[in-house]
């Protein structure tokens, strides 16, 4: 058995406003990552299946997604309740005592001695302040959270902003080509998740940065050869799945294979029943 | 030394109740030992058979008492095995603080469910950061704003790696806008910087050590 390498984990993950490339940003710095340690000495089982592990990249959320009618009630209801709840901040005082002040500067009995000195305070009221910050707001233009067009092209990946999108590829598998997670077979002397980030690296052509979650795959896919391709050494294959978090998408070379970003709710249409089963279990629709 | 007199008390007096109610009214005056007579005419409801019913201190485990001179100590650092990463802080930080806290909680009650250890969960100081805007006329700047960087940190003990994947695809398919995530291992310096600077007490050990 291979041992596993353990490197350390250092992550941080940034979820500002959208930024140039339309995803979140993220660093790694694993400081001591141990290599592998191949064991030749130890006698190999040769199982009959054969493995490979797959990648599950995804694209998280980059706006919050739409309220549904009760939720923007409730949010109404609640942003009510703190606005009567709550006490006046200091804007909303110097705004009062400005106003009570020009009343009394229009009344007859006014003394401008008697005013204590507020200096500048006078001169820039908190009316105009908001005035300035109001004119500020209306010049800001934000950009548009929902993009027909963009929605879609399956394969842009900054499409479907508000949802999490998961990438698909489509590859030769026997036979035939079939959508699929990005997959590629394991070799010897190298730890599962190597093999999944080489899976990664072939199919998008070194141009999309991804986080790994884990050492640990989140599901497997077994698949059995129809009986007549069975042989002694290979009764199928075993697929297991590896979680990764898209950090930085910078397309600049175009893929070699083709590549799809489809959200949960489309898996369906282009992944075998079977497949589909054991990769819903997985993938988070949150 | 009253604890003691209760005590006897209480055994004297008890004994009488078993035999019969009606002694115990008139029994304290001649069952009493001789060194309390003094509180013999107020403390007559110490013949009451419910006396001392509702004591429980007696029932805890006996604490040490606490000395204030311990120095708090760090919590125990977990160190990372095969199967499992060490102690790891995950830290939230954003300018909004209701939702900061909130999320923090989340991810402390998230930890509860999934059995993951909690080791602690504190706040790091706010930090103040003043936006100063350049004067359109003039080279002067002036205040815009200040924003307030809240910082809130829970700290696993220790985390299993098969667990870890699905434990942080649930952070961040559920971080809020405006808020920063970052899950890094526990060092003895993040320990140390929570600490107050004493200038005054680092200056006279540099003297003595001079």
């Amino acid at each position: 058995m291979v041992s596993r390498s353990f490197p350390q984990l250092l992550t941080c993950f940034n979820r500002t406003a959208v930024g140039s490339a339309g995803c979140r940003r993220f660093s790694i710095t694993p400081p001591g990552r141990a290599t592998p340690q191949s064991n030749t000495a130890v006698e190999r089982v040769t199982s009959p299946w054969t493995l490979m592990a797959a990648v599950c990249l995804q694209r998280l959320p980059v706006i919050t997604a739409d309220c549904s009618p009760i939720e923007q009630r409730f949010k109404q209801m609640m942003q009510q309740m703190e606005l009567e709840k709550s006490l006046l901040s200091d804007h909303e005082l110097r705004l009062m005592e400005d106003a009570e002040r020009m009343s009394r500067k229009q009344g007859n009995e006014y003394d401008s001695d008697e005013e204590e000195g507020h200096g500048d305070q006078a001169i820039m009221l908190a009316q105009d302040l908001e005035d300035t910050w109001e004119q500020r707001f209306k010049s800001f233009q934000p950009a548009p959270r929902v993009r027909a067009d963009l929605d879609k092209d399956l394969t842009s990946v900054q499409r479907c902003l508000a949802d999490s999108l998961v990438l698909l590829a489509e590859q030769q598998v026997g036979a035939e080509k079939l959508w699929l997670l990005p997959q590629a077979a394991w070799q010897e002397g190298e730890t599962l998740r190597q093999t999944a980030e080489r899976a990664l690296c072939s199919v998008t052509a070194a141009g999309f940065k991804a986080t790994f979650l884990g050492n640990a795959p989140c599901g497997v896919y077994k698949y059995k050869l129809p009986k007549a391709a069975r042989t002694e050494s290979s009764v199928g294959t075993k697929v297991f799945f590896f979680k990764a978090i898209l950090a930085d998408s910078a397309p600049g070379t175009a893929p070699n294979t083709a590549l799809l970003w489809v959200k949960k709710s489309e898996l369906q249409k282009y992944l075998k029943p079977a497949y589909m089963m054991k990769v819903d279990r997985f993938i988070l629709s949150l | 030394m009253n604890h003691v007199f209760r005590k006897l008390q209480v055994t004297v007096t008890q004994q009488a109740s078993i035999l019969s109610p009606s002694l115990c009214r008139t029994a304290p005056s001649i069952q009493h030992p001789v060194w309390c007579t003094a509180s013999v005419g107020d403390r007559e409801y110490k013949g009451m058979p419910t006396h001392g019913i509702g004591r429980w201190k007696y029932l805890l485990p006996r604490q040490a008492p606490k000395k204030k001179k311990d120095k708090t100590q760090m919590k125990q650092m977990v160190s990372a095995t095969d199967t499992a990463y060490g102690t790891l802080n995950v830290k939230v930080s954003g300018y909004d603080m209701t939702v900061v806290e909130h999320y923090s909680q989340y991810i402390h009650n998230l930890c509860n469910r999934l059995g993951i250890q909690v080791a602690e969960s504190y706040a790091l100081p706010t930090k103040s950061t003043e936006v100063m805007l350049m004067q359109e006329q003039g080279n002067k700047m002036y205040v815009e704003a200040v924003l307030k960087t809240h910082q809130r940190v829970v700290q696993l003990s220790s985390l299993n790696t098969s667990l870890c994947p699905i434990f942080v695809d649930v952070l961040l398919k559920n971080q809020p806008e405006g808020v920063q995530l970052s899950v890094k291992e526990h060092t003895e310096a993040d320990f140390q910087a929570r600490f107050k600077a004493r200038p005054e007490l680092e200056g006279l050990i540099a003297q003595i050590n001079q």
